[in-house]
């Protein structure tokens, strides 16, 4: 007796669903396609289908999956109403899987979609939406090495004047002639940071000086791994230069890694020893200003260089010369002056040529009415 | 072989984490995070390195007696310290917390604080309005400020209320903050991704090595 009165209410409750859902007129989600996702690793597939009319009264979708041979299951939270894709990333490679999609109404009625064409990830060896940035990379890097080689015929290559890097020798000299150090300042970066590269090579030029001229150099360091390359690379200039004597390597030492405890520790060397020339080179946060100001109020000639655009205002402001960033990478080969340095310079210069004359190119065609340069821009953004 | 080693290292590892940016294959991606943990293991190494070098930095500075190296025993006081308490208790124990709270944040923050006093000196010589360069600057800065706060549109919208539009100090700002401003800063960072590719190559070719120790 207790089956047939709940096998009548089972039966009642769906009659009253189907009712509902045929009063409202509501029709399965249709053209529902499930595909292996482009572009990634074969762990999602992409389910999509078409938008229902505003006044369908769907209030929502929930997807339901069937792995070959087996049952189906619902997956992720409920959709919202006009929603059109769902990517479906809890699947296992190697499995196959079928998709319905389930339109829900404010009063829980449901339709479902017929079921998708079964199917699976894929791994994908490369990603096609990158294509203009690998074909970019390519051009640019064969400009690059094009030049780099172009440049050992012993060719002259121009560059332009740096006042910054003019400076180093004025600021080397100064110190020199007041018997005081100096101080470089290789900024938060890591090891692995390009500034802190670029940083690191101009302190290599800048110790082949201190060498000559037997300028105390002070290196603080945030990084243990960074003060372990500059000791060698300070070591190095100073064996190139002929004065291993005058190379102490207490003078490059750790002082801290935490930011604001660097800039104190920083600060306070500056006010104690008063160094005569002062550089920051390398990339900076809050801290910068702190610093340059602190060597400013010390009446040292500034030098400073970096690639984080906030905080080159503060730079220019409190610095004698600042490095704007390409410039702090261009250093090494402005102050080595080595051909096939020089060539990548004018390889970077072509890259720059080319970004001009596609901006030029795409903001005419914009006025044209033709976006395709734009769309091609924001695909790869 | 002692300079040769390092460079075909780090021209086949430059080039194979740079292919797999462009390959989202499992194989490629495996690739990237195990050489990306492999990256990690320095991190003790680094640990160990920095806590060596401040104790024999300070040992030398107590040593040779050194202007002020009295405080190099608050350093190692704050080593010990942090240490007794850290390593058998954990980062979590309520002292370790207590220190880390009431000790280095307050530090820090005293710090950081400082960069307002020197805002105001750096700005008040870069706003001299010496040549026409910084006095443009100084009018840019001035409606950037006023756009910024309350009070700017507050001005603008009663004392200067004949004016056809409301609100023109924040519009004003926004603008060039928007357009003039936004053009700068994107020229820089191109400049800067195409000097940081350009530097990377000349790395992975071997052609600039002076990160491995100077000169040939």
């Amino acid at each position: 007796m207790i089956k047939i009165t709940q096998w009548i209410v089972v039966c009642l409750v769906l009659c009253v669903s189907v009712g509902i859902a045929f009063s409202q007129g509501l029709s399965p989600p249709s053209n529902v396609t499930a595909v292996d996702t482009p572009n990634d690793d074969g762990s999602s597939v992409t389910i999509k289908w078409d938008a229902a009319p505003e006044d369908s009264g769907i209030s929502g979708y929930q997807i339901l999956r069937r792995i070959a041979g087996g049952g189906l299951e619902e997956i992720g939270e409920m959709l919202p109403a006009g929603t059109t894709t769902y990517v479906d990333a809890t699947i296992e490679k190697g499995n196959v899987y079928a998709y319905i999609v389930r339109a829900v109404t404010e009063t829980e009625a449901t339709v479902d979609s017929n079921e998708t064409a079964p199917t699976t990830g894929t791994d994908e060896w490369f990603h096609t939406g990158r294509i203009p940035l690998f074909v970019a990379m390519l051009l640019f890097g064969a400009a690059i090495v094009w030049n780099i080689y172009d440049a050992r015929s012993g060719k002259e290559i121009f560059v332009r004047r740096i006042p910054g890097l003019e400076a180093v020798d004025e600021a080397i000299g100064r110190a020199t002639e007041m018997g005081r150090s100096i101080l470089y300042v290789l900024g938060l970066g890591g090891v692995s940071g390009p500034a802190t590269i670029a940083s690191m090579t101009i302190l290599g030029q800048v110790a082949r000086r201190t060498a000559d001229y037997e300028t105390p150099l002070r290196v603080p360091c945030r990084d243990p791994i960074v003060m372990s390359v500059v000791r060698e690379m300070v070591k190095a200039s100073y064996l190139d230069e002929g004065r291993p004597d005058a190379y102490n390597e207490e003078n490059i030492f750790y002082l801290t890694s935490g930011q604001f405890a660097y800039a104190a520790g920083v600060d306070g060397m500056m006010i104690r020893e008063k160094p005569a020339a002062v550089f920051l080179q390398g990339t900076f946060y809050a801290e910068s200003l702190i610093l340059a100001e602190t060597g400013n109020s010390i009446g040292a000639i500034q030098i400073a260089g970096t690639d984080s655009e906030h905080q080159l205002p503060f730079l220019i402001t409190a610095c004698d010369y600042t490095l704007i960033g390409e410039e702090l990478y261009a250093a090494s080969t402005y102050l080595s002056r080595e051909p096939m340095l020089l060539g990548s310079l004018k390889g970077q210069d072509w890259g720059k040529v080319l970004i001009f004359a596609s901006l030029v190119l795409g903001v005419l065609l914009e006025l044209s009415g033709v976006n395709w340069i734009t769309t091609l821009l924001q695909r790869v953004g | 072989m002692r300079r040769q080693v390092p460079l075909i290292l780090c021209f086949v590892f430059g080039v194979v984490m740079m292919l797999t940016q462009f390959s989202p294959h499992s194989f490629s991606q495996g690739i990237y995070e195990e050489v990306l943990s492999w990256a990690l293991i320095i991190s003790p190494f680094m640990l160990v390195l920095g806590t060596v070098t401040l104790i024999q930095t300070h040992v030398a500075r107590i040593r040779r007696r050194t202007e002020h190296w009295q405080y190099s025993f608050i350093i190692f006081a704050g080593i010990l310290l942090m240490v007794v308490i850290g390593i058998p208790f954990g980062p979590q124990h309520p002292i370790f917390v207590w220190l880390f709270n009431n000790v280095q944040v307050p530090m820090d923050a005293t710090m950081f604080s400082l960069l307002a006093f020197f805002i105001a000196s750096a700005a008040y010589r870069a706003f001299r309005a010496r040549t026409f360069e910084a006095s443009l600057l100084l009018v840019t800065a001035l409606i950037v400020m006023l756009g910024n706060v309350p009070i700017g549109d507050l001005f603008w919208n009663t004392v200067l209320s004949g004016l056809p539009w409301d609100n023109g100090l924040s519009d004003t700002k926004q603008w060039i903050l928007d357009n003039p401003n936004l053009s700068a800063r994107r020229g820089i960072i191109l400049g800067v991704s195409l000097g940081a590719i350009s530097q990377s190559i000349r790395i992975l070719l071997g052609i600039e090595r002076s990160y491995l120790g100077g000169g040939d």
